[in-house]
């Protein structure tokens, strides 16, 4: 019930704007209904009148008043309506067409738009598959409900009630014969949604786990080959597809029976409105010609009341699914956004310098992760992070670029919080390398200027000299309009490092973060890249995260983080004389003579 | 169609009872309105007990049709989803046939949709055909006879129509079918943005590049709008548009029964039949359409399949050996491309290693040392020259033996979720407690697995989110580790740990896996430093092959590398 409420909510949001076309929509729709139901009782009226006809012809007193004349008009009328009723329904149905693809356009750009505006947070504590069924069922399910099932409903219901107006208009008796099964046929539909339901549920946990499991194994094949895996893999497939094919077949059968079940339904109702319509004509001493329209006429009706009633059922799933679908891209809606502070300002060029003050942090409550910890870089210097993996150096990167915010302390420009500037201009003046390359699919020219898109080539090409990926890109057959993606690239995994930082270098960032950016390029491109980078650094306030120490013995300042706390810091040569942990780390991982 | 030949013998019988039950079905609609018509002559001839008859003769034809429907329903089920599963399992098995090139050759990606989208577009296929293919058909047929014999006169209208609704369905369809090839287009362009993003949206934040990513959505987005209004559009024309067809001859019809009804009066009561029998006709045409269009799409999934599974596997084993693996290495004029490049990676290599020699590998990012190595682990085969091991040529040795023997700790650390151990035991099936407590030891995993309370049974979550990039390479190495392989090859394996936990892993194997050939590929110098030898690559050559101190001397590549590792004086 809730799911329906929040449904609703979601669905009347995006379609407000379209309530004019959907209004005239609707209209379309009871017209089209009207002149549907209404057509079969003029096709009667003219068999009707047909028959009269031929009774007066066939009887010699009468043949010569006998005219066709009110068989033509009914047939006249009954054309006009089946008319009429093509053009209503094409109306209306282009109408729908038209807004369903339309709020569902503005559903996707809406979720991609908050996707944007959300914290770091949700990313990291959602999978990204998960994320993306949003776009890829949840959305498909919504448009298809729409294109198909919600306006269906409507006018399914509306030609329901139609016919059963015009039934009891026509002939009470026949028109209780026709609808008496009704209870019978809902309940017996009602059973079987049912069990298709929760067979359908299991069948698609079974798919999903299935599916997840394919995906991983076929994704870690290298472990899978090296490791000569490939018979328990294909076991524990066996598992899973087992479980698949009995949810499968349950499933199937459940949801597969109610279409033929509701028209097997119809097809007894259809005979039994058949034979009684007949009895009833001989036994109730009607007319014959009125009788025999009249038989007709409901042989037509039966089918029609009906039809709602299978469609209805038949539409049900993708009712439910499109409910779903809606009640998941509302929770995304209602995820926090990155806080912009009311009067924010822009943040100006570091004048002096940048600080963590007392910091405290924890991605989740109770763990705590950076504790206390304070570090200054005055304008222009160098500060390097180092310590082991998980003492909080990538933290302390997601603080500085407010990727998420501080429990406790804060992070100053200058004197100014963080907190209270713009999120764009804090972002626009710090530049990151991250630990992990990403590319995007798109030329190399894209990748490069995806901070400045557009800045002329002969900066990108600099930039990409820089980073020392110039003559790579320069020595393949398409140069810089090569395309890429992200997993099917020309790079080797340090030469996608190259172009994250090319793509950094270019925004010419005010505070450069550099997170182990180097870690996976050989030390001499290192080096290379270091004396380019040593160019930007210069006059530049950065951090560098680093494992290899080479790269920041020229630091300003050390700073050695172990478990969320600074331990040590100081220039390089302090730290050697302190013969603290720095030293260790220094004297374990440089060559000497 | 060929690879669903094997399969459909395998349920030729529920696939008989299926096609059987739907023509009972089918036979039931048909047969009502010749019931109806014979009432309506009986009421104008006012024979109650001919009503009856056939009254309850209709109800009776009625139920047959609902229980041959349900029947139809469950014997498709089985079927669709018994050859989809068998389909399924064999393709999967086919794919762990395969080498590594093959599966590039695909991409991860497309192997994955294929083995779990595709297959279930071909179960759809398989369920719509059982349940209307053979429907249609005999509706269609019966439905068309059955209309004209009932009205043999206007034989015409009923020819009229069908010419009419073919030749506008062949206009809408073709349409449709362009269009929606362009809609999966763009679909899957869509997704790959949102993937993208997803993947990427601590640069596009950093890079305040929200709103470009969200105009080129947008544009995609639009598109796709755009295009599914137009398809929305020739839909909205079609079913009205053959309705209309449909009640155009009816009416025509009735007119041309209301011409001769003087001399045919048994007419009029044939025309509820002859309308119901073109409702029929109509409906056989629309939904065999409709079909049409999934069954291309089922039809080109089912052809997807098919590739993989006629796809041979790139590695075949030519009259091979099992063979207990002492870890001797040789490359004889080694050199390999990949299949997908038009560079040779690897250049003429040629090096001896012998059992328990620790080897370093060294070279610029790029230079071939992944590739080197991958080769040793017969995950490619050289495209000229020969690997071999204990001087058998690497295909004349049986993979199992391989398997046990060599152990090849990835540079792109892979995990699987499950628990630690589940993992571990990856690398040896059976190991007991004792041997992952040891493995964990020796890759320095055992200071953070004992922190967890449920130690080995601890669980990786998916993508291993739960891990730090070091602890994910210590598993790594302990998995590598704990089957006492011959031959060792860490690539770049230490390269998230700290200097000190690297020197403790160094150290454990140093003493644990003494005779073990081992095979380091680094990019520090220190961690190679102490090898027996060094091989340095570069671009692809092998430009150095000695101990630290002598390509110090010897190799300017080597010297260019160590100057930029070389500690400074204090
Ligand atoms: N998104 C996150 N959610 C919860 N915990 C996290 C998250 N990211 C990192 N951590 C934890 O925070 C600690 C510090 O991690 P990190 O800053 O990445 O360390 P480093 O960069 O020094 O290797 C680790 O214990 C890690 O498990
Ligand atoms: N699967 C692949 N297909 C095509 N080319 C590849 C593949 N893997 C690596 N390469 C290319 O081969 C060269 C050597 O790569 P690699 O062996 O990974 O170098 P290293 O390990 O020394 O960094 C690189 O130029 C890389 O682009
Ligand atoms: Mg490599």
């Amino acid at each position: 019930m809730k799911d329906i409420k929040q449904a609703v909510i979601f669905f009347s949001f995006y379609l407000k704007v379209y309530w004019k076309a959907l209004s005239l929509g609707a209209i379309l729709t009871i017209m089209a209904t009207y002149f549907q139901v209404t057509a079969p009782v003029y096709m009667g009226k003219s068999l009707t009148e047909l028959a009269r006809f031929l009774t007066t012809w066939m009887n010699p007193m009468t043949r010569s008043t006998a005219s066709k004349e009110h068989f033509y008009t009914a047939l006249l009328m009954l054309l006009a309506f089946y008319i009429a009723n093509a053009i209503a329904m094409f109306l209306s149905s282009m109408l729908i067409s038209k807004v369903s693809s339309e709020a569902t356009g503005q559903m996707r750009h809406g979720l991609f738009g908050k996707l944007q505006k959300m914290t770091i947070k949700y990313f990291d504590s959602h999978q990204d598959g998960k994320i993306l069924s949003l776009f890829t069922s949840d959305l498909d399910n919504i448009f298809n409900a729409m294109n198909q099932a919600i306006f269906s409903l409507f006018s399914n219901l509306a030609l329901w009630i139609g016919v059963i107006i015009v039934m009891f208009q026509q002939n009470t008796k026949l028109a209780w014969v026709t609808v008496i099964s009704t209870p019978v046929a809902i309940l017996f539909a009602w059973f079987v949604i049912k069990k298709a339901r929760t067979a359908i549920d299991q069948q698609q946990d079974a798919v999903g786990r299935l599916n997840g499991f394919v995906n991983e194994q076929i994704n870690g094949e290298k472990v899978i080959i090296t490791n000569g895996l490939q018979a328990q893999s294909l076991h524990q497939f066996t598992d899973y597809n087992k479980d698949v094919r009995q949810t499968t077949l349950k499933g199937q059968i459940y949801s597969g029976l109610l279409f033929p079940l509701m028209q097997g339904m119809s097809l007894i109702n259809l005979a039994v409105v058949i034979f009684f319509g007949s009895w009833l004509v001989l036994n109730d001493g009607m007319d014959k010609a009125v009788g025999l329209g009249l038989v007709a006429t409901f042989v037509s009706f039966s089918q029609q009341y009906y039809q709602p009633i299978t469609q209805i059922t038949s539409i049900y799933n993708m009712l439910q699914l499109a409910i779903t679908g809606a009640r998941r891209l509302s929770e995304v809606h209602q995820q926090d956004e990155e806080i912009e502070s009311e009067n924010t300002e822009n943040l100006p060029y570091i004048q002096d310098k940048v600080t963590l003050k007392n910091i405290h942090f924890s991605y989740n409550p109770g763990k705590e992760i950076l504790h206390d910890v304070t570090i200054e870089v005055k304008k222009g210097e160098m500060v390097a992070l180092v310590g082991p993996t998980g003492s909080g150096k990538t933290t302390v990167m997601n603080l500085l670029n407010r990727f998420y915010d501080v429990d406790a302390g804060q992070v100053l420009f200058d004197n100014q919080d963080i907190r209270h500037v713009s999120l764009q201009s804090l972002r626009d003046h710090v530049g990151i390398v991250l630990q992990d390359a990403v590319l995007f699919s798109g030329t190399i020219a894209e990748n490069i200027k995806f901070g400045q898109p557009t800045i002329d080539d002969q900066a990108m090409i600099e930039a990409a000299k820089q980073a020392h990926i110039h003559d790579f890109i320069s020595s393949l057959p398409d140069g810089y309009q090569t395309k890429i993606s992200d997993e099917n690239s020309v790079f080797s995994t340090g030469q996608k490092q190259l172009m994250s930082i090319a793509r950094t270098i270019l925004t010419n960032p005010d505070l450069l973060i550099l997170d182990e950016a180097t870690s996976n390029v050989d030390t001499v491109t290192e080096n290379r890249i270091q004396k380019a980078m040593d160019n930007v650094i210069a006059g530049r306030t950065s951090f560098v995260i680093a494992h290899r120490l080479k790269t920041i013995l020229n630091a300003d300042k050390i700073v050695v983080l172990r478990d969320g706390q600074v331990i040590e810091s100081g220039t390089h040569h302090e730290l050697l004389e302190k013969e603290g942990f720095y030293a260790e780390l220094y004297h374990n991982q440089m060559v000497f003579e | 169609m060929h690879i669903l030949k094997r399969h459909i013998k395998t349920y030729r019988l529920d696939i008989f009872f299926a096609v059987i039950s739907v023509m009972v079905m089918a036979g039931a609609t048909l047969l009502q309105p010749r019931l109806l018509q014979e009432i309506l002559k009986a009421i104008m001839a006012s024979d109650q007990d001919t009503v009856n008859q056939y009254g309850i003769a209709l109800i009776a034809v009625a139920c047959v049709g609902l229980i041959g429907g349900i029947l139809n329903t469950i014997f498709a089920a089985r079927v669709a989803q018994g050859i989809a599963a068998d389909l399924r399992e064999e393709a999967y098995q086919k794919v762990q046939s395969f080498s590594l090139s093959n599966i590039e050759k695909f991409s991860t990606g497309h192997l994955v949709v294929r083995l779990t989208n595709d297959v279930w577009q071909v179960q759809s296929l398989i369920m719509m055909s059982l349940q209307s293919l053979a429907r249609i058909p005999i509706l269609f047929i019966g439905a068309f006879i059955l209309a004209i014999t009932t009205l043999p006169k206007l034989w015409w209208v009923m020819i009229l129509m069908i010419v009419c609704i073919i030749l506008a369905s062949q206009i809408l369809f073709k349409r449709m079918g362009k269009y929606f090839g362009r809609v999966q287009k763009l679909i899957d362009r869509i997704n790959t943005i949102a993937k993208e993003n997803l993947q990427g949206i601590r640069v596009v934040k950093s890079f305040n590049q929200e709103n470009n990513q969200q105009q080129k959505f947008d544009h995609d987005s639009d598109n796709l709008t755009q295009l599914n209004t137009t398809i929305g559009y020739l839909f909205s024309a079609m079913f009205p548009g053959f309705m209309l067809i449909a009640n155009l001859a009816i009416t025509v019809a009735i007119y041309f029964v209301s011409l001769g009804v003087a001399s045919h009066p048994q007419d009029l009561a044939a025309i509820p039949a002859f309308v119901t029998y073109l409702m029929q006709v109509l409906f056989a045409i629309m939904i065999g359409g409709m079909i049409s269009t999934f069954a291309s799409r089922g039809l080109v999934a089912l052809r997807r399949i098919g590739e993989v599974l006629q796809t041979t596997p790139d590695l075949i084993d030519e009259d091979v050996n099992d063979m207990t693996i002492k870890g001797d290495i040789a490359f004889e004029d080694v050199s390999f491309q990949y299949p997908e490049s038009n560079d040779t990676t690897l250049k003429n290599i040629s090096f001896n290693i012998k059992p328990g020699e620790m080897v370093g590998i060294v070279g610029a990012t790029g230079s071939g040392k992944t590739t080197l190595a991958q080769l040793i682990g017969r995950l490619y085969d050289p495209t000229h020259g020969n690997v071999l091991i204990d001087q058998v040529n690497l295909k004349n040795i049986s993979q199992e033996s391989l398997r046990r023997g060599i152990s090849y700790v990835l540079q792109r650390v892979i995990l699987f979720s499950g628990t630690i151990a589940e993992n571990l035991r990856q690398g040896k099936q059976d190991a007991t407690l004792t041997e992952m407590q040891n493995a964990a030891d020796i890759a320095q995993a055992s200071e953070f697995i004992n922190r967890y309370d449920d130690q080995f049974e601890h669980l990786i979550s998916e993508r291993s989110a739960n891990l730090s990039g070091g602890q994910k390479q210590r598993l790594s190495i302990a998995r590598g580790v704990i089957g006492q392989p011959k031959i060792l090859i860490l690539d770049d394996s230490t390269s998230a740990l700290d200097a000190r936990s690297e020197k403790l892993v160094q150290d454990a194997l140093a003493t644990h896996l003494k005779d073990t050939t081992t095979i380091v590929i680094a990019e520090k110098i220190s961690s190679v430093r102490h090898a027996d030898r060094i091989l340095v690559l570069d671009n692809g050559r092998l430009v150095g092959n000695g101990p630290h101190e002598t390509l110090l001397k010897e190799s300017a590549v080597y010297r260019e590398i160590f100057e930029t590792q070389r500690a400074k004086e204090i």
